[in-house]
């Protein structure tokens, strides 16, 4: 009798907060005891402790028979704290369930409404299949008790066992409908949602309660309940269109009169989203002014989105995302409140204003768009970039300025056009100190990295939409994209990789600049080192150093390109980054070596001579290096060989380095015909890029038929027939001994009749000649 | 539906949690500690509507899982909702929820709900059954609650020997 009461169980956790765990583990322990015990008022107390060290985390499983004997108490105190443990640790496999069936079934019919209502409430929370078969009917039968406070509990109930026990579905439903006629409208309310969450799953059932629904909306004044209707409606609307007109008068009516929020916002919401925006008619507004609906929803949501209550502005943006969708002219003069919004402390307002803003981009927008987003990258505050340690940095204050002003005309922005090839990345320096002046402080929402992916998906998308259709200035896109590259703070290296891939394919006309940004990019040393840690960088430098390999003879080549291109982090890239790597740098040693054979003279044959020997030595490194050895260099037993396809191009690229150094061992007046040619293995033809579904598309040739087979039926070789031995000679014997050498004789002659071997005229010609093999002595 | 109702405080010490999905302890208070860690750190100056909860799911509203929260004093209750809810209507409802605690314990307080846990559960089962809200009209709640107190007070008597 002196057990600890749950109060006595939190104060002593009050009390012990220093050794909680210790005080918890002591209080299991008695709680285990106690809930052995046969009183049950001393079992419930058990179980009240239990539900509250739940809360705080801890795993009341093993309790769960003890659950079900409190729930069986006639107590209805007892029984509430049975319940309230059921709900909270049971799960769909939980076995002793199966003894609770009959307590349940029991409570349900109670004369005590407050244990039916528990009984409800419980059973709702931890139905299984088995168990909504069983208890479906006596729920059904509750659906008919007097207090309208049991029906709205057990409709809610009965949804839930619906879920474990669909046939159920088909007796529920006119009883549903029945419901929807209760005096009572708290239960027609839950009639209402209960409604509205199985239409969700399969609306066309319940548009036939579309009338009746309908009638609830013009009568009804329980905000709730209109919200559920209208609610409904927005998923009725696109299986119905006719509904779409029918509603138009009643939404417009709610939306000029309701005085609650809540409301208006689902009624434009549903206006939007269900397209009844669509229906032609014009309404009357509260002036009683004809106006078309849409404009009418489109005015009214001002009010949200321009509110200063942060709550109206989040809901105002996310519906102005979904009429961006749909009726984008409506939307188009917001552009300056929605780019305002953009700046917002509150992440969560950023978000819904991002996504409107994507939606927004045009030609003209584009860049003023691009541009704010990626001065919100760059001032983050927490985010550190990495200026550039290669580049001189030049304060370029010009360009840091055309990123913090709003007023820079929105022309060409970024790095791009300068002749020195300065950039961002030498602006950056400048960049950085402008950081400082930045708003100082925490962590504003710009650091989050959720945030910055979405920033930099958004604006790859707005770029990229459409085939590009909203650029107008190519060489500035690839600017920004690079940029990225140095600004994003998260791992999108895969999908700038793929961007700048994809715009330098297809567009000619940038090639150029874009090799020359991406050999800026592989020059920068700290980017390099950075790609050694595998991850984004990694995978746009393999990008980068692919441009480079394919378009190297359009910028002027340098002898640096190869040793660029065979950075000392090669090793530590995965097997394929390593062999574009590889593959590139073959491409720019023979650009250059082609270039260079165009001014030959004795010292350029020394730097030939030099840069040949130097690549041989890296080369030979590289293929000394296995992945996974030890420091030392030995190899382990855990040591792995190269990947292929990277030892396979290494392995040729020793091979042409061999052959130049062969060809210019003696100095000579001019170039060797080698260094002049070799460039032709990759420039022979030129290879445009080819569609996925470009194979598809190819014509069959008439005629072909590709089903039948080439040859006859291909024999069992069992019952080869073999042809009787011929006489033997000293010319078949030495035939026969030349061949002898590979196959069997029995495999030779299977293959003359077997459907998908060439016939070589000489086989057959000897198959007869060849003696039998019961020929052979035994 | 409604997933889920946190109430937490500043610190993130739960002072109720009730999932209306069956999933397991542990993640139960994984949830709890994300949903507190974002949630701390908001200012009341924005807006009531989270976003970036990862381990519930992904964060943009076309998702199914919206968390909607409200700071009132120490304590923050937190609904975790689906598409089909209404955000202002669930800021609402958390308004009524806390009236209705309010009428209960008279000018509640943190302590109450410290120590009188269990019937923070029982008023919330009169507002939210299974994840569906059944009732949001004051009068009734309170009623429903007082009629329970009624039951359990003569039974408390005979259950001291």
């Amino acid at each position: 009798m002196f057990e600890k009461s749950l109060t006595d169980l939190i104060q002593g956790l009050r009390a012990n907060k220093r050794n909680e765990a210790d005080y918890i583990q002591k209080s299991l322990e008695e709680i285990q005891s106690e809930i052995q015990q046969s009183d049950m008022h001393c079992k419930s107390t058990a179980i009240d402790k239990l539900n509250y060290l739940h809360m705080l985390g801890y795993d009341t499983n093993w309790a769960n028979f003890n659950a079900v004997e409190v729930m069986a108490s006639p107590r209805f105190g007892e029984k509430r704290k049975g319940y309230l443990a059921a709900a909270q640790s049971f799960h769909q496999e939980t076995d002793v369930l199966m003894l609770a069936t009959n307590l349940i079934r029991k409570d349900l019919a109670s004369a005590n409404a407050m244990e039916v209502s528990v009984a409800l409430d419980g059973l709702a929370q931890v139905a299984t299949p088995e168990l909504a078969t069983d208890l479906f009917d006596d729920a059904m039968a509750v659906l008919g008790h007097s207090r309208p406070f049991i029906r709205k509990k057990a409709l809610v109930c009965l949804y839930r066992l619906v879920l474990k026990h669909p046939e159920g579905l088909h007796a529920l439903a006119p009883l549903l409908r029945e419901r929807l006629d209760d005096p009572d409208p708290s239960v027609v309310s839950s009639a209402v949602s209960v409604i509205c969450e199985l239409a969700r799953t399969n609306p066309r059932n319940y548009l036939p309660l579309a009338p009746k629904l309908y009638q609830l909306m013009n009568s009804s004044t329980n905000n709730w309940m209109l919200i559920k209707i209208v609610k409904l409606f927005a998923s009725l609307t696109p299986i119905e269109p006719r509904l779409a007109k029918k509603l138009h008068g009643p939404l417009s009516q709610l939306i000029c009169s309701t005085s609650a929020m809540s409301l208006l916002y689902e009624c434009i919401h549903t206006a939007v989203v269900g397209d009844i925006i669509g229906v032609p008619l014009p309404v009357t507004d509260s002036v009683g002014r004809e106006i078309d609906f849409a404009e009418l929803c489109a005015r009214k949501l001002v009010l949200f989105y321009e509110s200063a209550d942060h709550n109206l502005r989040y809901v105002g943006l996310v519906t102005l995302a979904q009429l961006q969708a749909r009726r984008p002219e409506l939307v188009v003069n917001q552009y300056e409140t929605v780019l305002k919004c953009l700046d917002d402390a509150d992440l969560s307002i950023r978000m819904r204003a991002l996504s409107v803003i994507s939606g927004m981009a045009t030609r003209r927008t584009l860049d003023r768009t691009v541009k704010k987003l990626m001065s919100q990258l760059i001032l983050s505050n927490t985010i550190k970039l990495q200026p550039s340690s290669s580049l001189p940095s030049t304060s370029n204050t010009e360009y840091s300025g055309k990123y913090n002003s709003e007023t820079a005309d929105s022309d060409l922005f970024a790095l791009a056009t300068s002749a020195t090839g300065a950039s961002l990345i030498s602006a950056r320096g400048s960049i950085v100190q402008s950081r400082q002046l930045a708003v100082a402080g925490g962590p504003g929402p710009a650091d989050s990295p959720e945030y910055r992916l979405l920033v930099v998906e958004a604006i790859v998308d707005m770029c990229a939409r459409q085939s590009y259709a909203n650029l107008s200035n190519f060489e500035w896109y690839v600017a920004v994209l690079v940029d990225l590259v140095y600004t994003a703070g998260v791992d999108v290296g895969q999908l700038l990789g793929e961007r700048l891939l994809d715009v330098t394919v297809r567009v000619r006309q940038v090639r150029e600049f874009s090799v020359r940004l991406m050999r800026q990019l592989l020059s920068d040393c700290q980017l390099v080192s950075r790609a050694s840690a595998g991850g984004s960088a990694a995978k746009v430098l393999c990008t980068a150093a692919y441009i480079m390999g394919e378009y190297c003879p359009l910028l002027p080549a340098s002898s640096e390109d190869v040793a660029m291109l065979l950075p000392s982090c090669l090793s530590s890239l995965d097997g394929e980054q390593q062999a574009t790597f590889v593959q590139a740098a073959i491409k720019a040693y023979t650009n250059w070596l082609r270039d260079v054979a165009g001014y030959w003279n004795t010292e350029v044959w020394e730097l030939v001579r030099a840069v040949t020997a130097s690549t041989m030595a890296q080369l030979s490194d590289l293929l000394a290096t296995r992945t996974g050895g030890d420091d030392d260099g030995a190899a382990s037993e855990f040591a792995t060989e190269l990947p292929l396809q990277v030892s396979s191009r290494l392995r040729h690229f020793v091979e042409i380095t061999k052959a130049v150094s062969v060809a210019t061992s003696n100095p000579s007046d001019n170039a060797p015909q080698l260094c002049l040619e070799l460039h032709e293995l990759f420039t022979a033809y030129e290879l445009n890029p080819v569609s996925i579904a470009a194979q598809s598309k190819v014509p069959l040739p008439e005629g072909l038929d590709l089903d039948s087979p080439i040859g006859g039926p291909i024999p069992d070789t069992e019952h080869i027939v073999f042809p009787p031995p011929p006489p033997v000679s000293v010319h078949s014997e030495s035939r026969r001994r030349g061949s002898q050498s590979s196959g069997g004789r029995r495999q030779r002659k299977g293959h003359k009749n077997e459907a998908f071997y060439l016939d070589d005229g000489r086989d057959s010609h000897r198959l007869a000649d060849l003696p039998d093999v019961d020929d052979i002595p035994v | 539906m409604i997933k889920s109702v946190l109430i937490f405080n500043q610190l993130g010490k739960p002072r109720l949690i009730k999932f209306y999905e069956q999933i397991g302890t542990t993640q139960q208070q994984e949830i709890l500690r994300e949903i507190h860690a974002l949630v701390a750190k908001r200012p009341d100056t924005q807006c009531n509507f989270l976003e970036g909860c990862q381990s519930m799911g992904s964060s943009s509203s076309d998702s199914s899982h919206r968390i909607i929260y409200r700071h009132y004093a120490t304590l923050y209750f937190v609904f975790v909702v689906d598409s089909s809810e209404s955000e202002l209507g669930i800021l609402d409802l958390i308004q009524v929820f806390v009236e209705a605690l309010d009428r209960v314990f008279e000018n509640v307080c943190e302590l109450d709900l410290i120590f009188h846990f269990d019937e923070i559960h029982y008023i919330l089962m009169e507002v939210v059954e299974a994840g569906m809200v059944i009732e949001t009209n004051l009068t009734e709640i309170s009623r429903a609650v007082n009629e329970a107190k009624q039951q359990i007070k003569p039974a408390s008597e005979h259950s001291r020997l």
